[in-house]
Formats: structure tokens, sequence, C-alpha cells
């Protein structure tokens, strides 16, 4: 028992005399918890709850541009900066100067072009149902186009579902065009307004339902969707401390000399496993608290904890060992310190990336989503979010264990085997 | 009197996976309880091989090493409490402090921690550690970091000490406060196995000598006698006279 003690404490001052290591493992979770979230938080209130800046230059002769910028204004979505002044030609150029963001332009030929349109499909129903109308020639002009331009910087799909919204205004415009064109072919004039109503108002809602597994009450928000990735990609950097600490041991020849020593090279493997499992427990127990009590302080969600609490705690413990296996791995193959510092760090950057730490895999390629399931820090996110997200429970987590399980298994051989070729087992 | 045989080597061979040449062949030494052995030889003549094999972190591609306390052959598992070894590199935790390498060591040999700790003060003060022992000795000096090394390799009070190149890269005082006290190691009856390129150290150091060149044995006997049977006045004009004046890689 003393040995095993001796031994656990050696690990331990190790540790916390690998302050760079130390800052790795415990500060930067915290930093990147705290950045990523509030930068996707005020993205998400960007495009949810804040006003978009939208330039808009109205050359319309018509009311119908008016009617436009009115709705545009009405909805509150955008913050509307009306300057007719500016020419077409200068607008990217104005849009750039102004930082808006946003530009619509709307063509001097707009209302005309839509009144057209309605005259003419007006036209056709009134021949189509027989009625008369009124059949002298009025001058045709083609169907407008709106201008719109978005600063380069900007995300393609933000801009795509801005210029979704103004086209549903415009299905409003034309189809209120239509049906007083309609009425008026057939001398109904004002009675239109009630069909109007009715056909504005009374729109299809689309009810918005999370798909769990139970009845969860977490709502997928920043927060639940980056305290537990960046922790991942934390307990995976302890590479950095465990495998140059490998490496020393291993060059020092501390490891040689152990073996003349009546002693069992598993106490050092095992005492070595056991500190780093209680640091990873310690990133998730300080980067969870943080997300709990330090979150909303700042206007931020709260982190919501699975109903689940032990299979929560399984999945804990399977991503450190995996984190840890992954460590002593890279130490047990690296050459020098340099060579598992550097290589440690960036395979553990690139499994992030192709395992959803930085971008959720859904949004990647096919064959990027297939290239996910080789990434041990997508399983243990993917853990993560079937408790955290998905109300799942042990069910849903079976692959996510088994995926795990051969991992360390594959890592904790390679170990094993990468020594005893060096003759230190 | 004759002391009883402490290890006895017996056709060892060690043939490397990666080598087409043995780097040892052929070796048969008998080293008695309580002598001072100094297995000498020009580099890459397998001293460390041999070392690493008595030591039991490489095995022999041929060949046994038997040892045996008061009289009675012991097992692998009894000699690595009865042996020290003290490598040639620093092989200890630079991170930790003198006392904090002591204890740990200590306890992977089997020490209760109430001996450990009368032992490690013992130790620390007798090699002139006690000042510093509680700086991480990633800042002492190759002295001191000599010295560390060896209270590692000897405080579980061995039966046989094995010392690869002990005072490599040290001044005069730390090589000779080692020196001086492996001497009193000896006398407390400890058998001392030892290697090391500085001549004068090692005539002065040993009682017996085996010269090694090329895996072999060239030499083997007491000292006082080799000298005399080679006609030579000093282990160095020995050594010259029986390896050569040849450049070793």
């Amino acid at each position: 028992m003393f040995k095993l003690f001796s031994s656990l404490r050696k690990e331990f001052l190790l540790l916390i005399n690998d302050k760079t290591g130390l800052a790795l493992m415990f500060l930067m979770p915290l930093l990147l918890v705290f950045i990523i979230t509030i930068i996707q938080d005020s993205a998400y209130k960007m495009v949810n709850e804040n006003q978009i800046p939208l330039l808009v230059v109205n050359h319309d002769d018509g009311k119908e541009g008016d009617k436009l910028v009115a709705l545009l204004t009405k909805s509150g979505l955008f913050k509307v900066d009306s300057q007719n002044r500016i020419q077409q030609k200068a607008l990217r150029s104005e849009l750039l100067a102004r930082g808006k963001m946003l530009a619509l332009y709307i063509p001097k030929t707009f209302s005309a072009g839509l009144e057209s349109n309605a005259g003419d499909v007006s036209t056709i129903l009134m021949d189509d149902l027989g009625l008369e109308h009124d059949t002298t020639d009025k001058p045709k002009v083609d169907m407008p186009s709106l201008s719109f331009y978005n600063d380069p910087v900007l995300q393609e799909n933000y801009s795509t579902s801005v210029m979704g919204i103004i086209q549903s205004y415009m299905s409003v415009i034309e189809n209120s065009l239509m049906i007083d064109r309609m009425y008026t072919s057939m001398d109904l004039g004002d009675k239109s307004e009630v069909l109007k109503d009715k056909m504005i108002s009374n729109r299809v809602k689309i009810d918005q339902i999370i798909a769990t597994n139970n009845n969860s009450t977490a709502i997928p928000n920043s927060t639940q969707h980056n305290v537990p990735a960046w922790t991942i990609f934390a307990m995976f950097f302890m590479v950095v401390s465990l495998g140059s600490n490998i490496v020393k041991e291993r060059i020092s020849g501390s490891f040689l000399r152990l073996k003349t020593m009546p002693t069992t090279f598993m106490l050092v493997m095992f005492s070595k496993m056991t500190i780093y499992v209680i640091v990873a427990v310690l990133q998730v127990a300080l980067t969870f608290s943080m997300g709990i009590w330090i979150l909303p302080r700042l206007g931020l969600p709260m982190l919501a904890f699975p109903q689940n609490f032990i299979a929560m705690a399984a999945v804990v413990f399977m991503s450190s060992m995996a984190a840890v296996s992954y460590a002593l791995m890279i130490g047990a193959l690296s050459k020098t310190e340099q060579q598992a510092n550097g290589f440690g760090a960036i395979s553990i950057i690139i499994f992030g990336a192709i395992g959803g730490i930085l971008v959720p895999t859904f949004v990647m390629p096919g064959f990027m989503q297939f290239a996910s399931n080789f990434s041990p820090l997508h399983w243990c996110l993917e853990g993560f979010y079937v408790l955290f997200l998905k109300g799942g429970s042990w069910h849903e987590l079976r692959h996510v264990f088994a995926f795990l399980g051969v991992f360390i298994l594959i890592c904790q051989v390679g170990t094993y085997f990468k020594l005893r070729l060096e003759r230190i087992i | 009197m004759t002391e009883p045989v402490c290890i006895e080597i017996q056709h060892v061979s060690k043939r490397y996976k990666s080598s087409q040449e043995d780097s040892l062949s052929g070796i048969n030494l008998k080293i008695h309880c309580g002598d001072v052995f100094g297995l000498l030889g020009p580099n890459g003549a397998g001293k460390t091989t041999l070392i690493s094999i008595l030591c039991g972190i490489i095995p022999a591609s041929t060949g046994e090493v038997n040892y045996y306390i008061d009289g009675s052959r012991i097992s692998d598992n009894e000699r690595k409490s009865r042996i020290g070894f003290v490598p040639q590199e620093y092989a200890f935790y630079q991170e930790l402090s003198a006392r904090q390498n002591l204890d740990y060591f200590g306890a992977m040999y089997n020490i209760p921690k109430k001996d450990l700790k009368t032992r490690r003060e013992h130790l620390l003060e007798v090699l002139g550690l006690e000042k510093s022992a509680d700086k991480k000795v990633g800042t002492f000096s190759g002295g001191m970091k000599r010295r560390i090394n060896l209270a590692i390799g000897i405080i579980h009070e061995p039966a046989i000490l094995f010392l690869d190149e002990p005072t490599v890269g040290v001044d005069v005082q730390s090589r000779n406060a080692i020196i001086r006290y492996l001497q009193q190691v000896n006398q407390a009856g400890t058998t001392i196995i030892y290697t090391s390129h500085h001549m004068s150290e090692a005539e002065e150091f040993c009682k017996h000598i085996a010269l090694i060149d090329h895996g072999k044995v060239i030499a083997n006997g007491e000292l006082k006698m080799l000298k005399v049977q080679n006609a030579v006045s000093s282990l160095q004009s020995l050594f010259i006279k029986l390896t050569g004046e040849a450049y070793r890689d």
C-alpha cells in the first residue's frame, strides 16, 4: 500500500511541477468554453433576437416599394436605414463603407412591373371564368428584380435566410396586388380587404419540437453544445503533459532503473492512469461548474444536467480513459518530447475538427462524416450529446461505449508492445 | 581465505537483433562476495551490455548468470531486492527534489516508511546533499546529480551494487566524495561491480578486474597480479598493452 501511495504521490508531484501542462489542461478549457459560448450565443441572438442592419435604397416610382420597406420595418427583424439618394452603381461601395453587411435596392419600375403582372394574372382569370372586364390595352412592364447585396464576410446561410424573409414579404405584396386587381376588374371595389386579411393572417403555423429520447427539458443552446465539446477537447490535450512525461521517463532511464527494482511496471502505469483520470474528472467538474454558475451570470444559458447521472459518470470515465490511453500511446511512440508535444497537439486538433468539436458533423460532406467515426473525440462528444441534448440513456450509449472500449484497448496494446520492444516492460 | 562466489557468469553471449555480430561472446566470470570488481574496456567493448544483463534489464542470448547470497543461489525476484544499480544516465526525476526522489525509489525497493526516512537523511548527509535536499534535482550541478544518482542505487543497502561509470563528468571533489563513500559501502560488506574510463580511479578502487574488448574477456584476475604478469606498472599501461592504441567507435 505504501508503494502504491508513493507511486501515486510521485505522479502527482510530477503533475503539479508541470506548469505548462496544468495551464493547458485547466485554463484552456475554461477560456475555450467561455469564448466560444459567448461568440456562438451572440451569433444566435443576432439572428433570433437582434435587429439586422439593412441599408435600403428605394427608387420605386409607385407605392409598392414603400409597402415593402414598411413591411420590413414592421417585422422587427431589421434595422432599416433608408438612403434613397444613393445610386445603384455606388451601392456596393456604400454598403462596405457604412458597415451595414446587407443592402436592398428597389428599382424604379418595381410597382409598375408588379401591377402589370397582376393585371395579366387577372385578365387570364377573368377570361377563364367568362367574365367581362376592361379590355383596353395597357402598357406592359417587365417583372422587376430586386437587388440584394451582402458583405462577402457574411455567412452564406445567413444571407440566404434574409433573402427568404424578403421573398415571403414579396409574396404578400404580389398576392395583395392580384386580389386588388381581380376585385377591381369585377367592380367589387374595396371589398377585397376581408379576403386579403384572411389570406395574410391565417397562414399555417410551424411548431418547433426538439427530438429527444425522453421528456428531457434540456434546450439545445450554445452552453449545452460547447461545454461538453470543449471539455473533451481539453481532456485529450493532456497528451502534452502525460505524453512528454512518458518520453522523459523513457529517455532518462528511470523506467529501466525501475526494471531492476522489486516492483512491477503495472504499478507505474496504473498510477499514471489514476492521476490523469482524476485530472480529466476535475476538468469536467471545472468546466461544468462554469456552465452552471458562471455562464448564467454573463447572460448565457445555464448548463442543464441529464437525468441519468450514473450514465453521465460512465461517459466521463470512458472519455477520460480514452484521453489517458491516447496520451500514453503517443508518449510511448515518440522519440522526443518535442515529437510528443507537436504530434500530440496537432493530432488532437485534427481529431477535434473531424470529430465535430469545431464544426458539427452534420454540416460536413459525406466522406468527412464517415471519417468522423475514426475520431475518439467524436464518440466522446456523441456520448455527451446523447445525454445532454437527446435525453438518451444506456441503450443509446452502447455504440459510444463499444467504440471507446476498442479505442482504449488499441492504445493500451500499442503502448504495451512499444515499451516491450524497448525492453522497458 | 577466499570469499564465496557472489555472481557466477557462465558462457554469456549477447547479439542484438539489429546486429550481425555478438556484443558479448562466451563470457565466464566469477565475482566474489565483498569484492570491488572492475569491468574495464574501451568504448563499445560490451561493458554496459554485460552490466545490463547482470541487472536483468536485458536477457542474455545464451548462457546464464547465477547469484548467491550466504552461499545459496537466489531467485530472480530476490535478486531485485538485493542488488542496486547506478546507471550512467541521470535516471531520476529532474522535476522532483532529492528527498522526493529518494522517497519514491526507496518505496519501490519496499523499504518500510520509518526506515526510509532514516536512510534518506543519512544518505543526504554523507553525500553532502542535505542543504539542497528540497530543491528540484534539475537545478543541481553535475556532481550533485551524480551523488543523488548513487544515493538512489544504495538506499536499500544492497548486497551487490552495480555502478556504470558513476563518476563520469564530475569535478575532483565530487569524484573523491563518491569513491570515498563507495569504499565505506564496500567495507560494510557490499560487493561492487564497477565500470569506468578513469584508469587511475579504477586502480585505486578495484581489487579485481576483468578487461573486456570486442565482447570478450581478455584479462581477468587480481589487479596486482595482472600488472606483474604483464610487466607494467599501472592499470593504464596494462589497458593500452592489451587493447592497443587504435581509436574505438
